[in-house]
């Protein structure tokens, strides 16, 4: 039953068009009404919201991983001293002044992070130690081994450097011949490039992922608020004022994507961070695991909110159009 | 405030909506468009509002050529404009008070004088009780009050309604038009499409009448003979 109600009566209208104001306080509260109610229709969407959060959080995690992986393979890599070492041999007659000037050459080339000196008798000792080599040494009447030379080269450098360490040591007058195992160091070099390439293609594939699923679901949003995006347009919204909380919706969809892939790779790291130093141990290494540091919490952060913010700009445009005058 | 020359619009399905019409509307005066459905009632409504541009012609709207407005200048010129609709067209998951403070928010309105402008908007429509209600909690007749709150709570100079009263009952149909009256007495432009001739007659406003896009007639009554 419809109501009767007379109305009041109506005042002049206003001498101008525009309303007023359009300072940095309206600018605020637009920003605020925008943020607020895009909050509001994520909260009231929450298990679609949850859904589309964790498969972005995932494909935001992934390359998280990945990447971390690779950092750490390459620390570990780094702290494999004994694979690094370079033994140089000096000449069996070699006297202890000849020693001190070999020594004091190899301290002076760069990439030179330690230099330790075997001497005869301690390298005859190692020999002993070995299976076989005991009874064959009794054999021996004067101790045949030369002084060794084992250079630690710095952490951070690659196989080739190392390689051109050792050419260098070689090089030096008193050093009989050098041995390195250059290979093993190119191959992990080589792996560990792989790795970064393919965490590079895989983040890329990911974030491309994340791109379109949240694309999809402002996409989906838009089109059941089409009816109120064609009002608002009427009623003079403009362009932006339309898109503003699908942008916003998008960025919390990144923020919360990004928050649940740190929290992921966080809980991921702890639990593999005992196993993983027990196995760096018993290869001779000390490297702890490294889970995602401030940098890389603030990296996946920000592409987090690229990615919404752009897949909600791209899925509003098409909707946009449809205002615009024919 | 509203000037039509010569204006023609053909849809792209090749359907002519308007051919060749001209007229204009002072500030401050009340004018119904009427004509059979089809006659171009709504695209006249859709080209004030830069919905659509013309074809041919020109439309100027308080001094402005639509066809030509750029970009920003066509949400510009729409929040100089309260429009209303025939299915009112009222967000369903917002109170009464939200929908009518809507032209507001977009126009960037700071809070008090929002709040301010959206109750005396409720008030004129009678409307000042209903703020916290949900659109579908009122009646087809309340809602489509709701609706000319929110077309007239930015003061707009000009108000244009499509079909205001096609899905209400006569008596109902009459207090919205007596809105509308009372809105053009107060210096608002009012342009109303209305198929419904005899509601029309009985307001004693200028009609603008159309068939098959073009102006058949401009009727504008005569002024009532004053009482002995």
């Amino acid at each position: 039953m419809n109501r009767r109600v007379g109305p009041a009566p109506v005042e002049a209208a206003a001498p101008k068009l525009a309303l007023p104001r359009a300072g940095l306080r309206a600018w605020f509260d637009q920003h605020q009404y925008s943020a607020l109610s895009s909050l509001g229709r994520l909260w009231a969407r929450r298990s679609a919201t949850v859904l589309t959060v964790l498969v972005m959080g995932l494909a935001l995690a992934l390359p998280l991983l990945l990447s971390l992986a690779v950092d750490n393979l390459r620390g570990f890599g780094g702290s494999l001293t004994d694979s690094r070492e370079i033994a140089a041999f000096l000449r069996v007659d070699a006297t202890a002044a000849d020693i001190e000037r070999s020594v004091a050459a190899v301290r002076a080339l760069p990439d030179v992070a330690r230099v330790e000196v075997r001497d005869p008798a301690a390298g005859l000792d190692e020999l002993r130690r070995l299976d076989g080599f005991g009874e064959a040494l009794e054999l021996v009447g004067a101790n045949p081994l030369p002084s060794v030379l084992v250079v630690a080269p710095e952490a951070d450098i690659d196989a080739a450097r190392i390689g051109a360490l050792a050419d260098a040591i070689g090089n030096i007058d008193g050093v009989d011949f050098v041995q390195f195992d250059l290979a093993w160091r190119q191959r992990l070099d080589a792996a560990l490039a792989l790795s970064q390439r393919v965490v590079w293609v895989v983040g890329f594939l990911l974030a491309l992922g994340a791109l379109l699923v949240v694309g999809n679901t402002i996409r989906l949003d838009v089109a059941a608020r089409a009816d109120e995006i064609a009002i608002v347009q009427l009623l003079g919204g403009t362009d932006g004022f339309v898109r503003r909380p699908f942008l916003y919706a998008g960025v919390w969809y990144g923020m919360l994507a990004a928050l649940v892939a740190i929290i992921g790779a966080g809980l991921a790291f702890g639990a593999l961070a005992t196993p993983v130093l027990r196995l760096a141990q018993s290869y001779g290494a000390s490297h702890a695991l490294a889970g995602p540091g401030f940098t890389a919490c603030l990296a996946v952060m920000a592409a987090g909110i690229v990615l919404g913010w752009f897949g909600a700009w791209a899925a509003v445009g098409r909707q946009l159009a449809r205002g615009k005058p024919q | 405030m509203i000037r039509f020359d010569n204006v023609s619009k053909r849809y792209p399905g090749g359907q002519e909506a308007l051919r060749e019409v001209s007229f204009a509307i002072d500030s401050g005066e009340m004018v119904f468009l009427s004509g059979h459905s089809g006659a171009g009632k709504s695209s006249v409504l859709k080209l004030v509002s830069a919905q659509e541009r013309a074809t041919r012609g020109s439309v100027l709207v308080d001094g402005r050529n639509v066809g030509a407005l750029k970009g920003a200048q066509v949400p510009a010129l729409r929040r100089s404009i309260g429009p209303v609709f025939q299915d009112h067209r009222l967000l369903v998951d917002r109170t009464v008070f939200d929908n009518v403070a809507l032209p507001l928010v977009i126009a960037g309105m700071p809070r008090a004088e929002l709040e301010k402008r959206v109750r005396v908007a409720l008030e004129r429509v009678g409307l000042g009780a209903r703020e916290r209600a949900q659109p579908q909690q009122l009646s087809a007749g309340e809602q489509q009050r709701v609706g000319i709150a929110r077309a007239i709570a930015g003061k707009p100079s000009l108000v244009i309604a499509d079909e205001p009263t096609g899905n209400l009952d006569p008596q109902l149909a009459i207090e919205i038009m007596g809105l509308f009256v009372m809105l053009a007495q107060g210096g608002t432009t009012v342009l109303v499409a209305s198929h419904d001739l005899h509601l029309v007659s009985k307001l004693r406003k200028r009609v603008l009448v159309l068939d098959h896009g073009k102006l058949i007639d401009d009727f504008r009554p005569s002024p009532r003979p004053e009482a002995a």
